[in-house]
């Protein structure tokens, strides 16, 4: 162990569990304290419009389904393209409580924890289920059954009166210690609820990771007949990922549920899907803050290109359409130039970054 | 005698300048917005529908129709996602809008409570009846998808030709905007409407519908009302003509009449399905270009003045959008007339006023638009068009359809 506890020269690891350390220096821990510190207080500063608060609330959404997403994919290995499904199995679970009691009773207004929660058992269960190909599927083939699995849930949620046929299933508002929320707090009280989450989540996986459990992920995802042969059981820890990766997209779809007051189908289709599997690719798969940086890049990226075709469409003619085309060539563009020129992800920068401040001012 | 003489003038000068201020300061500029899929999905219907509102907008405030004033409209691509339409209305809101202008059934539904809550008068692009249950603040532009498709029930069963029940099929969309109509044509039936719906089709993504219109004949139907966007039509009516199962003339015996919602007819069909879209029906409540007279002549004015191209001028998109900038801005004109200050509220009390001596008549629709407490579908009326020799020509006059009141 070094000497200096809180600027580390060097790894000085002597012991298995020195490295296992969730901080590995206290300059790490304070940073991520401080950094927590602003991230809750900053709301109490000064205030953001509504617009922009929904973004916040958006961005720490996908950051849930993505820290799920990079479990199964990132960490296990294994491809889903059926991440939405399993965000709208834990939004469908709310809504189904809210088209059997109504939008507006308390089991949905009051007892929203434990909504959140239920959701993200449904969609654990789901996850379990949808991960049993996965015994004896892998790669493209792997994706091809989860993409089933999006196309199923697509059909039954279009098609079942239950579900409303896809169209919107109303959420009422919900009550806090204050009462029931109002309009002008709703957006900020969903961003504190989301940092909660997130930061509990990203502590849940990070822990994880130092588990054996966490290790069984990597060992099964670089080979998993030689996991096989060290005792481990492929085939459970791939269901177990599934199923821990719907856990937390069924989080998410309820968390979406609840911040957008209704569950409506086109929020969870095949695109969302891709578009989940985009910002944990640029991110940076199996890292954990690279579950992070995606959809802050992502949807970033999608506001200031919003932001510049807006601009353009002023100034180009707009029989030409070149302004509208921006968004989705902008989008194709950035996961092509990731997957060319940096395969892992804004995470690999984050990594650089931190090396090159490790030993400063005595870099190597 | 100098320095009174340089007073006065000091005087005057800042008078001119006070009063000039004061008038520039009089000026208003109105914000609305309006989120759409200008790309993605419908965005076929949607890209012009844009052009239209734009322009109007334009018009507005280059005839000066508003004195000094002007009306801002942002125009934003949600590409078809809630989400992104949702997060456009809260910026909207943020600007500080007195109007909002949205587009389709999921978002209408899905802002709903929202629309409410803010007390914004909203119309959408989707005239889906659904949009105005449980709901104050929403206005269709024109008759609801139900009230189309129950007013080419009717037109069927007024015309059928042979003995008995005409037997229906109906073509839906496979969403709610394509759902919607049916509990009402069902409900009408219920109610008294001679026709018999055999089978109800939610079509998918098919390129070919074969096997499904020689189910459709054996099961004997005469007529297809379709309640969807014009891309699937065209391939259902191409397949129908290549079958030899067009009706050359309405109800023809032993053949199919095609007919349409608002949202699957236009110049836009005939482009897609050519020679095979001949004797298709279709009903709407705006005024064709290929129908000469002062609707058509205002709609290519306004597309030629803003250097739109030939297909956009010519689309029923086009002056949809235009229509629904109309009814907004008549309903600023109406509010400043009035000495009232243009705020949402106001706005919404011209909408609920417009109707008896103060409907809107507009040349671009077949009927004035009207809405109260009660009525918040604009125009009533409705025009039954047929393509023959590949344009919309106007089939009978204008109607109202009956049995809307009846199964209310």
């Amino acid at each position: 162990m070094s000497t200096n506890r809180w600027l580390a020269t060097g790894n000085y690891f002597t012991s298995y569990e020195d490295e296992q350390r969730i901080f590995f220096t206290h300059l790490d821990r304070t940073i991520l304290i401080l950094f927590l510190f602003l991230l809750f207080a900053w709301p109490m500063l000064f205030s953001l419009s509504n617009k922009y608060m929904l973004v916040l609330d958006n961005i720490l959404i996908a950051m849930v389904a993505i820290i799920g997403l990079n479990i199964v994919t990132g960490f296990a290995g294994l491809i889903s393209i059926g991440h939405a499904a399993f965000m709208g199995i834990g939004a469908y679970t709310l809504a189904s409580f809210s088209r059997t009691l109504g939008d507006s009773h308390v089991v949905i207004t009051h007892a929203w924890p434990l909504m959140i929660v239920l959701s993200g058992l449904m969609g654990a269960v789901f996850g379990a289920i949808v991960g049993l190909p996965a015994m004896r599927l892998k790669h493209l083939y792997l994706a091809i059954a989860t993409l089933s699995f999006q196309m199923i849930f697509s059909w039954t949620i279009n098609f079942l009166e239950f579900f409303n046929q896809g169209q919107t299933i109303a959420i009422s508002r919900v009550y806090w210690f204050t009462g029931k929320l109002g309009r002008n707090e709703h957006y900020l009280f969903w961003y504190y609820v989301l940092l909660v989450v997130v930061v509990l989540s990203g502590f849940m996986v990070r822990n994880l990771l130092r588990t054996r459990y966490g290790r069984c992920l990597s060992a099964v995802r670089d080979n998993d007949r030689a996991a096989d042969a060290m005792g481990m059981h492929p085939g459970l820890t791939k269901v177990y990922a599934f199923g821990l990766a719907g856990f937390f997209a069924g989080v998410a779809g309820a968390l979406h549920a609840y911040v957008y007051r209704g569950v409506g189908f086109e929020s969870f289709t095949l695109h969302h899907s891709i578009t989940l599997l985009a910002m944990a690719i640029v991110g940076g798969l199996g890292t954990l803050n690279g579950s992070f940086w995606g959809p802050t890049a992502i949807i970033a990226l999608e506001l200031q290109v919003e932001t510049l075709a807006e601009h353009a469409g002023q100034i180009l003619p707009s029989d030409w359409n070149l302004a509208t085309a921006l968004k989705p060539f902008s989008f194709g563009l950035v996961i092509v130039l990731f997957l060319m020129f940096e395969p892992r992800g804004i995470a690999n920068w984050w990594r650089i970054v931190r090396s090159y401040t490790k030993l400063w001012p005595f870099r190597y | 005698m100098e320095n009174r003489k340089r007073m006065s003038v000091t005087l005057l000068l800042s008078l001119i300048v006070l009063v000039a201020f004061t008038f520039q300061a009089q000026a208003e500029t109105y914000k609305m917005g309006l989120s759409l899929a200008i790309t993605g999905p419908t965005s076929d219907a949607g890209d012009p529908y844009s052009k239209g509102v734009e322009d109007y907008f334009n018009y507005v405030n280059d005839m000066k129709l508003l004195g000094d004033d002007k009306i801002e409209c942002t125009i934003r691509d949600d590409q078809y996602k809630t989400d992104v339409t949702k997060r456009n209305f809260e910026d909207f809101l943020d600007m500080g809008i007195v109007f909002y202008l949205n587009y389709s059934t999921g978002s209408t539904l899905a802002l709903k409570k929202d629309f409410d809550e803010v007390k914004m008068p909203t119309i959408p692009a989707s005239f889906h009846a659904g949009n105005l249950d449980g709901s104050s603040y929403i206005f269709l532009p024109i008759a609801s998808y139900s009230a189309q498709a129950i007013g080419l029930a009717e037109y069927i069963a007024n015309n059928h030709k042979g003995s008995g029940t005409p037997k229906v099929a109906m073509f839906l969309h496979p969403s709610a905007f394509g759902r919607g109509p049916l509990e009402d044509v069902e409900k009408a039936v219920a109610a008294g409407l001679k026709i018999e719906i055999v089978e109800v089709v939610e079509h998918g993504k098919d390129l070919d519908n074969t096997a499904m219109l020689q189910r459709l004949e054996s099961k004997g139907v005469q007529y297809v009302i379709s309640q969807t966007i014009q891309s699937p039509v065209a391939t259902m009516l191409k397949d129908a003509n290549r079958l030899g199962l067009v009706a050359k003339t309405f109800g023809e015996s032993g053949k199919i009449t095609f007919t349409g919602c608002h949202y699957t007819g236009g110049n836009d069909l005939v482009s897609l399905a050519g020679p095979a879209a001949e004797n298709f029906y279709w009903t709407t409540s705006y005024i064709v270009t290929s129908e000469p007279g002062p609707g058509t002549d205002f709609q290519l004015a306004l597309a030629k003045k803003y250097g739109r191209d030939e297909k956009t001028a010519n689309s029923h998109n086009y002056i949809n959008g235009a229509m629904v900038a109309q009814v907004a801005s008549e309903c600023i004109i109406r509010a400043k007339a009035k000495g009232k200050k243009v705020t949402k509220e106001s706005l919404y009390e011209e909408l609920l006023a417009m109707n008896g001596s103060n409907a809107l008549d507009l040349d671009t629709t077949v009927g004035p638009v009207t809405y109260s407490e009660t009525d918040k579908a604009g125009v009533d009326t409705l025009q039954l068009y047929a393509v023959k020799n590949g344009e919309f020509k106007s089939v009978g006059k204008p109607f109202i359809p009956e049995y809307t009141g009846k199964i209310k």
